[in-house]
């Protein structure tokens, strides 16, 4: 790996959000492909990240600090993104349902399916079917991931993904559902395409799902 | 036998009569029993085992708009969660304390209920709780996430908030401690659904030392520690039992081996919860609920237990699953010898 690019995943890793940004910018005077800034600094430091979540070495906050450093980058290399029409891994619409007001979990996976070169649409919490529907109907082709922290407010997935159906936009998109009580079973019964139990598994479930749309 | 001496037991392993239980119901589901027993107590109906005497979080002022503010100054909007709400906006916008007055610990309002509810429940376990004990409250006043990354960014500050957390904590336990109390329940939720939020060493670093600082004021006493942590939080269990603690609840049976733990800390850290809120009482049969609660039942046959959902019981839970698991607990024969 470049050297630029490997200070620029070592700082993301650490969470140190200026050196990541100052390890971005010397990438890009340098003249280093942006396409190639993102997917080998940025990506792959948030793939790490994740690795080390699953490992059981990172928590929470490390995630938190790395995906911080991560967003820091980003604000500088976006504009270079689109000069050079580097194209996103894929639209994820997010959001807590119908009647849920948690959203630290859902702000995580936002976070890892950022890092790992998603477009975001965070439609927030709390979230109608009606705006999920709006949300994705100019959408050909993208992801609606779910979520919901409690046992009364996972029936709103199933509300959701039935307005999907009944706007004739089913076909458009794969749903993807997480939460504390969500499980695998829940997601096959209320018409899910998968279900993932934590921000990088949901990376990686986002992955497989966006190849199959 | 009065309801207090089989906790007793129970919390000492000493062969209980029966296994007590002590549960809490949401308001929608308050409001679904209460209309079954239309007129009832239904204080009268559950026979509960235990009091809570005091009031620590619970003074919360209507600030309107679906909002109320607690004593801290944390304003939670309630407009779809009646029973908590979520926290809004941010009480400590910067890393400091400078300028934020805790509130008083001895204010009167804390104590208010203490002698009526001894005198009306003086057969229970009489229990102080304080909830949003330590990491909680933190959290509810600088922002869950901020908090996370301020472990990093801001390690003295964060030091300094669960001190002054405790500091509060710590007078208020000497204070009703003048009480004839039997023990006092921290409730601070650590646990995701799987691990721990922050992880064991930010743990042990800025969590760990308060919390052995607070039990022990409790131990010294020589009265029970009792913690209320959510989530996967089992790998601290050694830990928190070396610096005092005595029961843990909510004791989730989707997050940890609840047939394995009873007996592996038989003589060392007693339970109390386990009936699966999240799978059985919502989604489960009338069957499912009466196995689920006759297997805990029969796990604390002999002690170090207390039956409970692993949660106050959600609006979701069938009326007839509220029923079953109720009667179950008072169909031990045991208690009805006692009744």
């Amino acid at each position: 790996m470049n050297e630029t690019l490997k200070k620029l995943f070592d700082a993301i890793l650490e969470g140190d959000q200026r050196a990541a940004a100052a390890h971005v910018q010397a990438a890009i005077d340098a003249g280093i492909d942006p396409g190639e800034i993102l997917n080998d600094g940025m990506v792959a430091a948030m793939s790490e990240v994740g690795r080390l979540y699953e490992a059981g070495e990172f928590y929470v906050p490390e995630m938190l600090i790395a995906a911080r450093a991560m967003q820091a980058s980003m604000v500088l290399l976006k504009p270079k993104l689109i000069q050079s029409n580097v194209k996103s891994a894929g639209k994820v619409v997010i959001g807590t349902v119908k009647g849920d007001l948690h959203d630290i979990g859902k702000n995580l996976v936002a976070l890892m399916l950022e890092g790992a070169g998603f477009e975001i649409v965070d439609l927030g919490s709390d979230v109608t079917p009606d705006k999920f529907v709006e949300a994705i109907r100019s959408e050909k082709r993208c992801l609606v991931a779910l979520s919901a922290l409690l046992t009364t407010t996972m029936p709103s997935m199933k509300i959701i993904i039935d307005a999907i159906i009944a706007a004739g936009l089913r076909q458009n998109v794969k749903i993807m559902v997480g939460g504390a009580p969500v499980t695998e079973t829940f997601a096959q019964q209320v018409g899910a395409d998968g279900y993932a139990s934590d921000a990088s598994k949901a990376v990686t479930l986002a992955h497989q799902l966006i190849k199959a749309a | 036998m009065d309801k207090r001496t089989v906790m007793k037991l129970a919390l000492e392993w000493e062969n209980p009569p029966y296994v007590p239980w002590n549960i809490n119901f949401t308001i929608p589901a308050t409001e679904k029993l209460q209309a079954y027993y239309p007129g009832r107590d239904l204080e009268d109906v559950v026979q509960n085992h235990m009091v809570n005497v005091g009031y620590d979080i619970y003074f919360y002022e209507d600030i309107g708009n679906d909002c109320v503010r607690d004593n801290f100054g944390v304003v939670w909007d309630r407009s779809v969660d009646l029973d908590i709400g979520i926290v809004k906006g941010q009480l400590l916008e910067q890393p400091s304390l400078a300028g934020y007055i805790f509130p008083d610990p001895l204010a009167p309002y804390v104590f208010a209920n203490v002698d009526d509810q001894l005198k009306k429940y003086g057969d229970r376990y009489r229990i102080f709780g304080i909830g949003f004990s330590l990491y909680e409250r933190a959290w509810t006043m600088r922002g869950l996430q901020t908090l996370m990354t301020d472990f990093y960014d801001n390690p003295r500050f964060v030091h300094a908030l669960l001190n002054s957390i405790a500091d509060y904590n710590i007078a208020q336990i000497n204070a009703i401690l003048k009480y004839d109390i039997d023990a006092v329940m921290f409730g601070d939720d650590w646990g995701q659904q799987h691990r721990l939020q922050m992880g064991p060493r930010l743990w042990h670093e800025f969590i760990y030392p308060v919390l052995k600082r607070m039990y022990a004021t409790v131990v010294r006493a020589g009265k029970k520690v009792f913690i209320h942590s959510c989530g996967d939080v089992d790998e601290l269990f050694d830990d928190l039992v070396g610096i005092g603690l005595n029961c843990f609840n909510p004791f989730q049976p989707e997050v940890m081996d609840v047939s394995a733990l009873i007996p592996q800390y038989r003589q060392r850290l007693a339970f109390y919860g386990g009936l699966s809120t999240q799978q059985t009482l919502p989604y489960g049969n009338v069957l499912d609920v009466r196995r689920e609660t006759r297997h805990l039942l029969e796990l604390g046959q002999t002690g170090g237990y207390i039956f409970s959902p692993a949660h106050d019981v959600p609006k979701d839970v069938p009326l007839e699953n509220m029923l079953a698991f109720i009667d179950e607990i008072q169909h031990q024969p045991g208690y009805l010898n006692l009744v």
